[in-house]
């Protein structure tokens, strides 16, 4: 779903590993096609995040950051945080926010120059 | 006719007789010939017994009733009466005994006598009584199941209590195995045989688990079993007491429950600001609580949609490489939910000993105060602060 | 794909397996996972947890297994002190040659495996892993219901 020159990604029910590289695919030729210049993928409606599609997550992020966007991953609930990172799943390097909506709060709050990039990448809290 | 009439070989018959009384009455019921066993039911001597009535041995209560002439006068009519009843010995102690009546005939049919036969039961019946006893005892036991398992745990009793809690009656379990009640998996596990191996090792077992009905229901049991040793020790079966604890299982599953909320509730974050919450974590951190308070802290970063969370230490007395690592799994998990952390209240000696422990918090930001980390996670907050800051750790 | 599914006299799910042998193979491990969670109320975070290890679990068969074959047993677990969800899972496939070495964190053999198995191991009640070349792999997984 493209919003102005943003796209918002829902991911939903029990994906096969097919599907989400589709996905990752699909979202990847969107940017590239459409100069977006910020993506959100919303998971919420993911009730497993296992190491595959983490792993297909963060590489679609580099990928988007390449291709010169900005990418933030939102919508993980308490149990699946918890869980990956018992699983030890890095997800270092992606953004993240608590919904779409903060996702979009904090996509405007650097648009508009404002500090609020204290849960980015490389970033330990 | 008096001792000494019968042929001698008879005499030594009967003297040699110690267990039994066999004696001679005369027509009138008077006794007329005694012997060692005699003696030894009765502790009367020939000389003491002789000549007297066989209301001798009689209770007082049966003499009043005159039970003596009732028995030989049943005797001389049947042919032969066999009864049993109290009797006094000597000393005045009851016994309870056997007797055979049977009368002695002139050739023209008129009674001449009396043989009286008796033996000592007194043993037996109170074994009897008891096995009674113990069996209505067992009826009685409506709520327990009671029963014996032989010693290869075929089922060889059952009683009522048995009936209630598992639906089946005697004649569908008697001679099949107890493993009958196992659950499948239970069975493959072989659960029952090593629940009587070890009862006949450690001489009982007390286990609980899940057993099933006849419906296919399962309930809750609570099994008690003990094995039955003879003479030798060994084992020749076992007694199985068991009873329904279901309900008592789940009301114990309901106050883990409660427990659970309870803990959920004593270690409280709080809100202080509009998205804004601290964690005072408080007293030392078992893994459960631990991953407690994590859960109970995402849940309130979700639903108060917080963006940061300051995680107070200055109540935790020691930081060791297992809360360290606790708490960086908890800010990890937060940042996943879009959350920055701030630890707080960090005192110089911890700080020391996790510089000996080698324990690396890495990025996490950290303030000695309290004070100090709301002042920050108020600035990060707030739009149009200094990036430079906010990123970066400070230890 | 085949689901067998042995139903116990009172109702409950008792055992459903999973034949492996492809990546729709994994959605139904999962949703037998889930179901057989829900049967014994397991938490929301044990149950995410549980099924997240048997999707790693279920993924590695497909992945290492000869011929990506494999099968997935999920039972309910009722002995003991309590409920539980148990899953096997099982696979003919070329075995791991040191399986102290892959078990420990940190060990990566380029592909999944270096997180599948020390990591699922963190995120159940219960882990045991039989594994050698040339005799498979096993790996059994218990989540209980505290």
């Amino acid at each position: 779903m493209r919003m102005g020159p943003d796209l918002l990604v829902t991911l939903q029910g029990d994906l096969d590993d097919r599907a989400v590289e589709q996905i990752e695919q699909e979202i990847t030729d969107q940017v590239a096609r459409t100069s977006a210049r910020a993506v959100l993928v919303d998971v919420s409606g993911l009730a497993v995040l296992d190491s595959f599609v983490a792993r297909v997550l963060a590489r679609l992020v580099s990928m988007v950051r390449l291709l010169g966007a900005d990418a933030t991953l939102v919508g993980i609930s308490p149990a699946v945080a918890i869980t990956l990172v018992e699983l030890g799943v890095s997800l270092r390097h992606v953004n993240t926010a608590l919904n779409a909506e903060q996702g979009m709060v904090r996509l405007r709050r650097l648009r508009d120059g404002e500090a609020s990039r204290w849960t980015s990448h490389d970033d330990h809290g | 006719m008096a001792v000494g009439d019968e042929p001698a070989f008879f005499r030594q018959m009967i003297d040699s007789i110690v267990d039994y009384e066999v004696i001679r009455l005369d027509e009138k019921g008077v006794i007329s010939s005694w012997h060692p066993g005699a003696q030894h039911l009765t502790q009367y001597t020939a000389e003491e017994a002789i000549g007297k009535p066989i209301t001798l041995f009689y209770t007082d209560e049966d003499i009043v009733e005159g039970k003596a002439d009732a028995e030989l006068r049943a005797a001389a009519e049947t042919g032969r009466y066999e009864t049993e009843g109290w009797r006094v010995r000597k000393d005045g102690s009851q016994i309870w005994v056997s007797v055979v009546l049977t009368p002695i005939r002139d050739p023209d049919g008129s009674v001449a006598g009396f043989v009286k036969v008796a033996a000592d039961l007194t043993e037996q019946r109170q074994q009897n009584l008891a096995l009674r006893a113990g069996q209505q005892m067992l009826d009685g036991i409506a709520d327990y199941e009671v029963i014996r398992l032989d010693s290869g745990g075929v089922v060889r009793s059952w009683n009522p209590g048995a009936v209630k809690l598992t639906g089946y009656v005697a004649d569908e379990v008697i001679g099949r195995h107890v493993s009958m009640f196992y659950s499948e998996e239970d069975k493959r596990g072989a659960v029952a045989e090593r629940e009587m191996a070890i009862a006949a090792r450690d001489g009982s077992l007390e286990a609980e688990g899940w057993r099933i009905r006849k419906d296919g229901t399962r309930f809750w049991a609570n099994v008690m079993l003990s094995p039955i040793l003879d003479d030798d020790g060994e084992v020749t079966g076992f007694v199985k007491v068991a009873r329904d604890l279901t309900e008592r299982r789940e009301q114990e599953q309901l106050v883990q429950r409660q427990r659970d909320e309870i803990l959920e509730l004593s270690t409280p974050v709080i809100q202080v600001w509009d998205k804004v919450l601290i964690l005072p974590l408080i007293g030392t951190l078992d893994s459960m609580r631990a991953a407690r308070l994590t859960e109970s802290l995402l849940e309130r970063i979700a639903l108060d949609q917080a963006e940061v969370v300051i995680l107070d230490v200055s109540g935790v007395p020691a930081i060791d490489s297992g809360v360290a690592r606790h708490l960086l799994k908890t800010v990890e998990a937060a940042r996943l939910m879009g959350t920055a952390s701030i630890l707080s209240g960090i005192r110089p000696e911890i700080a020391q000993s996790m510089v000996h422990l080698g324990i690396e918090l890495g990025g996490l930001r950290s303030r000695t105060s309290l004070k100090d980390a709301l002042q920050l996670a108020l600035r990060m907050v707030h739009a149009g602060a200094d990036v430079a800051e906010l990123v970066g750790p400070r230890a | 794909m085949t689901i067998t599914v042995d139903p116990a006299p009172s109702g409950d799910l008792v055992r459903t397996v999973v034949v492996v042998t492809g990546e729709s193979d994994l959605l139904d491990v999962r949703s037998a996972l889930r179901t057989a969670a829900e049967q014994v109320r397991l938490r929301l975070t044990a149950t995410t947890k549980l099924v997240t290890a048997g999707s790693e679990l279920a993924r590695n068969i497909l992945r290492y297994a000869t011929g990506g074959q494999g099968t997935v047993t999920i039972e309910v677990s009722t002995t003991g002190a309590g409920r539980g969800v148990r899953a096997v899972f099982a696979d003919q496939g070329p075995g791991i040659a040191d399986l102290e070495e892959v078990m420990r964190d940190g060990f990566s053999s380029g592909g999944s495996l270096g997180i599948g198995l020390p990591g699922s191991r963190r995120l159940v009640d219960e882990f045991t892993i039989d594994s050698a070349p040339g005799r498979g792999t096993t790996v059994v997984i218990s989540q209980w219901d505290r």
